[in-house]
């Protein structure tokens, strides 16, 4: 349905800590193109809406994919939820059944425009789209066509973050980082920093990385977050640890963070940083 | 606004089809109030479901359950059985339509700020209060139990409060280069261990822009390695205050170090 690639997409497990984490993301884009309060809240409660079912429904219970896909274009926001799931049945699809169907009502009434589909092989996509004036007519830099690269990491899930431009992380990242860092029971005193690491990220990304877009893969667990920054230049990801200065003070990555590696894998780095909140 | 609902018992708790057909022939026919409050009750559970959905905003989930009943009396006046739709699905749009208006009518405008910035407050202070309680800062769940709010709302007010420059401080709120702010409190004698020598040349000019105390909170921070619970009770200023006048001194100094560097 989108014609382009999206501007944002999260790759999430379907718990719902990570509902929150989705309207956070909503609240970050709707400060950068400058969405009127009521209008946000439309956004945020037909998309979490949709999140909802696909957290209690789609897996009957069990745990899946849910995938966030946001588009800003023609003056209008676009948001797509996707799941992997059982998918909807044609009865409920209709909006005419009580059963489930409340919920359909309400993404119903709050978007522009809303269409359901089933997924390529299973699930269900839930495309809305929103009136947004503000957004430009012509589409801003977004991400590729290539998917996340999404690590296999010993079991434990992973929320995958891409956002295109990356000026768009500036009131995204910081949002996401502070709800990791709740959902990995970090104080509030190590979520200002896992924020002021955002606020680094997002200031000096661009110089590390090819092309305008941001991908964050994001581990939590408890008391700890272990981000993977990849795709970057080869040789950029020591030298934005080093020379990450974040208001005339150097090396704030690297104070902020508790450890951090480099793996190297062909024409590109991944940067991993470690932080914990040992108390 | 009240609305003024009805709730004595009634003994059609989900009635059939019929039963519903019944009620809305009364009511829209003949003005029978009794089948009115029936409808009221019988859908009631429908219309909180729907205020709840907004219940994270920060509107009083009274309010909003007022608004949304405005919402259910339109729905049960202008619905029309005869067209073969259910009654949900006529009355989802009303109700919620009846909410939007309300938020942007003189919901937004007036309270969000107010409201968000209260919150922002009550966190700020329980911070305080757990901190010297257990002697560390505490986790977003930790303060959502103590204060009685969704997660997401303590999250909302942790990032709202970093936007708020309007909160007070303890000490005047630092200036310009001329500042001469001290730290008070016992850190006068010190300033000296907080020069920065070990930035280079223009952080180190840029650096005499920002007031002392905050400087002193930066050295603390990156080169003391101080937890920020640790600067406030240095300090003597909240961990919250801490973090807001650490991002923005940061903020300061990128923009000085830009400056410069365009020069």
């Amino acid at each position: 349905m989108a014609d382009s690639p999206p501007n944002v997409r999260l790759n999430l497990a379907n718990t719902p800590e990570n509902v929150v984490l989705v309207r956070e993301m909503l609240s970050g884009v709707g400060e950068a193109v400058e969405l009127s309060p009521s209008d946000l809240n439309d956004v945020r409660t037909a998309v979490t809406e949709a999140c909802n079912n696909v957290v209690l429904h789609a897996y009957e219970g069990d745990p899946g994919p849910l995938e966030i896909e946001l588009y800003l274009a023609g003056q209008s926001l676009g948001v797509l939820v996707r799941d992997h799931g059982i998918g909807l049945s044609a009865e409920s699809m209709s909006l005419e059944t009580d059963a489930g169907g409340i919920g359909l009502h309400v993404i119903q009434t709050l978007t522009q425009t809303v269409e359901f589909a089933a997924g390529e092989e299973r699930g269900t996509d839930v495309w809305m789209w929103f009136n947004a004036p503000q957004v430009p007519p012509h589409a801003p830099p977004h991400l590729d066509g290539d998917q996340a690269q999404t690590l296999a990491l010993s079991g434990v899930p992973t929320t995958t973050i891409c956002i295109a431009p990356i000026s768009l992380a500036r009131t995204i990242l910081p949002r996401l980082m502070i709800t990791l860092a709740a959902h990995a029971h970090f104080s509030t005193d190590r979520i200002s920093d896992a924020q002021l690491l955002a606020d680094a990220l997002v200031e000096h990304a661009q110089a590390a990385i090819s092309g305008d877009k941001l991908s964050i893969d994001v581990t939590v667990e408890l008391r700890d977050l272990e981000l993977h920054i990849s795709p970057l230049n080869v040789g950029r990801a020591q030298q934005l640890i080093e020379q990450s200065e974040l208001g005339g003070l150097n090396g704030v990555i690297a104070q902020l963070t508790d450890r951090h590696r480099v793996v190297s894998s062909g024409a590109h780095e991944t940067l991993t940083l470690g932080l914990s909140d040992p108390r | 606004m009240s609305v003024a609902i009805a709730t004595h018992s009634l003994h059609i708790d989900r009635g059939t089809a019929e039963d519903l057909d019944h009620l809305f022939a009364q009511w829209q026919d003949r003005r029978d109030p009794t089948a009115r409050e029936a409808l009221v009750k019988r859908f009631m559970p429908l219309t909180r479901s729907l205020a709840r959905r907004y219940d994270r905003s920060s509107e009083p989930f009274d309010d909003l359950l007022q608004v949304a009943s405005v919402g259910l009396l339109k729905a049960l006046d202008r619905f029309d059985p005869g067209r073969g739709h259910s009654f949900p699905s006529f009355a989802v749009p009303t109700i919620l339509g009846e909410m939007r208006r309300y938020f942007r009518d003189c919901g937004w405008s007036v309270h969000v700020p107010r409201g968000d910035q209260e919150r922002a407050l009550k966190v700020r202070d329980a911070q305080e209060t757990l901190s010297s309680e257990h002697g560390h800062a505490p986790t977003v769940s930790q303060l959502s139990q103590y204060l009685e709010l969704e997660t997401e709302q303590v999250i909302d007010a942790l990032q709202a409060t970093q936007a708020y420059e309007s909160l007070s401080l303890d000490a005047p709120r630092p200036g310009g280069e001329d500042d001469t702010i001290t730290f008070g409190d016992g850190m006068g004698s010190e300033d000296e261990r907080y020069e920065l020598v070990e930035l280079d040349a223009t952080i180190v000019a840029a650096i005499r822009h920002i007031p002392a105390r905050e400087r002193a909170m930066l050295h603390m921070r990156f080169v003391e390695d101080l937890t920020q619970t640790e600067i406030a009770a240095r300090v003597k200023i909240s961990q919250m205050q801490v973090s807001r006048l650490l991002r923005r001194s940061l903020d300061q100094l990128r923009a000085l170090t830009r400056d410069t560097s365009e020069v």
